[in-house]
């Protein structure tokens, strides 16, 4: 990402395709709700290599390259690649908004998930698009909260909770409290929505918040440590273990 | 993603890393104190790691030439300046107070925000429910500004309260909390600096505020310098390098994205009365 200007032109090689089922791209329509992180890594390149060689309106007009790109790019070890995969993802969900997806907030979600994969490494490209981040998520969470386990709900939360507070910028605790709450509401089998609900809480109040953060921290260890989510469980668990060490630090 | 969440320090300091590497090699480069910050230690350092890349690139310095440390502990701050003895600091103003005896502390370079170089802090309360500061005593008083007490006892009061005996102190992470909280009554005054003072007008508030109270001008804080670690040569290549920083491509969006316009020698004479002010509060 030369001078952090722009997001990656240049796709990651998917390898061989001939290990890939000849019917993939037929499959894929109808399929597509069933790729996610719990998806095993092959299956979610043969699809992505399937959808980059298709010409079919009604899958470019889906959220589906967008979520192939994210849950691909996100268990990439390499930067570089994962940073690519994200922003092939930025562009599969820009076609299919330019192909009339407006209406689905999967597409929306999908571009915001890969946009900030792509430029959360990069302060200033970070910075330019939070705008951008949060116009998406907004729209991602009135029209589909309940993506990838109340994903929208959670990103857009963790967006007020991380960046810079009023005034220089959009953070906001309060909004952050409210949208995290409601993600472990209405998905709490979903560990992220109790790591990100439990930052949130700390955030508001270090001194009254501590029973209930732990409380949440547990919960949300505990269904990473026992659920399927074998593809993300080391990079989020090093999330849980700095949070944990952030709270301990405070002397408590 | 991470975002650091005192926004001038941070770009000064994630500017500075890498200045101050090639000018005192020998101990950390920089280090950061923001006092009772509302930012994860973890995500500040990402988040300067992130830009020091740039200024690397910019500066034409090898990839991953430099390091900071970054505390939001007050303690912990002292300890670093003791044991390690770092050439730059960012420091609050009430840290260079505290702290400047000890470690020769001298004013570097500061931001210009707004065209001004100082900071004017106000107690904000709702229209018309308190008219005098005196009418405060005992009531709530929020607000980010409040982990140093002494600070604004001696400095933004002049000496003339101690805020920990006059108000119910509760302070707040985010500003914009705390300015809720007295929209509600749940408390009675906030008190706000002139960035969060300027920006009143872009909040839907119900009811309309007011002030009681305004400082004097207080000299906004950036970069200070350990006047024995360094050498004059030293302090005037940091201050050239960040006289620089608001024209340079991807400084110049950091500059703006934080409402700095650019940044300026110290003025040390600004410096002074507040330097009396701390010693007269003893």
């Amino acid at each position: 990402m030369s001078g952090c200007a722009t997001l990656h032109r240049k796709a990651v090689p998917l390898g061989q395709a001939s290990d890939c089922s000849p019917d993939a791209l037929d499959r894929l329509s109808a399929r597509q709700d069933d790729f996610g992180p719990l998806t095993d890594t092959r299956t979610l390149e043969c699809a992505l290599s399937s959808l980059r060689g298709s010409h079919d309106t009604a899958l470019r007009r889906s959220a589906l390259g967008g979520r192939l790109c994210l849950y691909l790019a996100e268990r990439n070890p390499d930067p570089n690649a994962r940073e690519k995969l994200a922003a092939e993802g930025v562009r599969f969900a820009e076609a299919a908004l330019a192909l009339g997806a407006d209406g689905d907030g999967r597409v929306h979600y999908y571009l915001a998930t890969n946009l900030g994969l792509a430029v959360r490494e990069h302060m200033t490209l970070a910075v330019e698009n939070l705008p951008r981040l949060e116009s998406e998520l907004q729209r991602a969470v009135a029209l589909n909260p309940d993506t990838d386990g109340g994903g929208p709900l959670r990103v857009l939360g963790v967006l007020y909770l991380k960046a810079p507070p009023w005034p220089a910028g959009i953070g906001d605790g309060d909004k952050a409290l409210e949208l995290l709450k409601r993600a472990v509401e209405s998905h709490p089998e979903h560990p992220l929505n109790h790591l990100f609900y439990a930052q949130a809480l700390w955030n508001l109040d270090e001194d009254a918040a501590i029973e209930p953060v732990k409380r949440e921290l547990a919960l949300g260890m505990r269904l990473l440590n026992e659920g399927s989510w074998d593809f993300n469980r080391n990079s989020w668990n090093e999330e849980f273990m700095q949070f944990q060490q952030e709270i301990g630090e405070s002397g408590r | 993603m991470t975002f650091p969440k005192n926004p001038i320090l941070l770009v000064l300091a994630c500017w500075l890393t890498s200045m101050a590497a090639s000018a005192a090699d020998t101990h950390p480069p920089l280090l950061v104190c923001y006092p009772g910050g509302a930012v994860n230690e973890q995500d500040a350092k990402g988040a300067m790691d992130a830009l020091l890349r740039v200024v690397e690139r910019v500066g034409q310095w090898p990839q991953n030439s430099f390091t900071s440390q970054f505390t939001v502990k007050a303690d912990e701050c002292k300890r670093l300046l003791t044991e390690q003895r770092p050439g730059f600091a960012i420091t609050s103003l009430g840290l260079f107070l505290e702290l400047r005896d000890r470690h020769n502390l001298v004013p570097v370079v500061q931001p210009k925000i707004h065209g001004r170089v100082s900071d004017r802090y106000r107690v904000m309360v709702r229209q018309g429910k308190y008219k005098t500061l005196d009418e405060l005593k005992g009531k709530a008083l929020g607000g980010t500004v409040l982990e140093e007490p002494a600070f604004i006892g001696r400095i933004v009061f002049a000496g003339k309260i101690d805020p920990a005996g006059f108000f119910k102190l509760t302070p707040t992470r985010q500003a914009i909390r705390a300015l809720r909280a007295l929209d509600k009554g749940e408390i009675d005054a906030v008190l706000l600096n002139e960035q969060q003072y300027s920006a009143l007008g872009s909040l839907q508030l119900a009811h309309p505020l007011e002030a009681v109270f305004a400082s004097e001008d207080i000299p906004l804080m950036g970069l200070v310098a350990d006047g024995k670690a360094t050498t004059a040569e030293e302090r005037a290549r940091f201050a050239k390098a960040l006289e620089g920083m608001c024209a340079d491509t991807e400084g110049k969006k950091l500059c703006e994205m934080f409402g700095v316009e650019s940044f300026v020698a110290a003025d040390r004479a600004a410096f002074e009365p507040m330097i009396q002010q701390w010693a007269g509060g003893n």
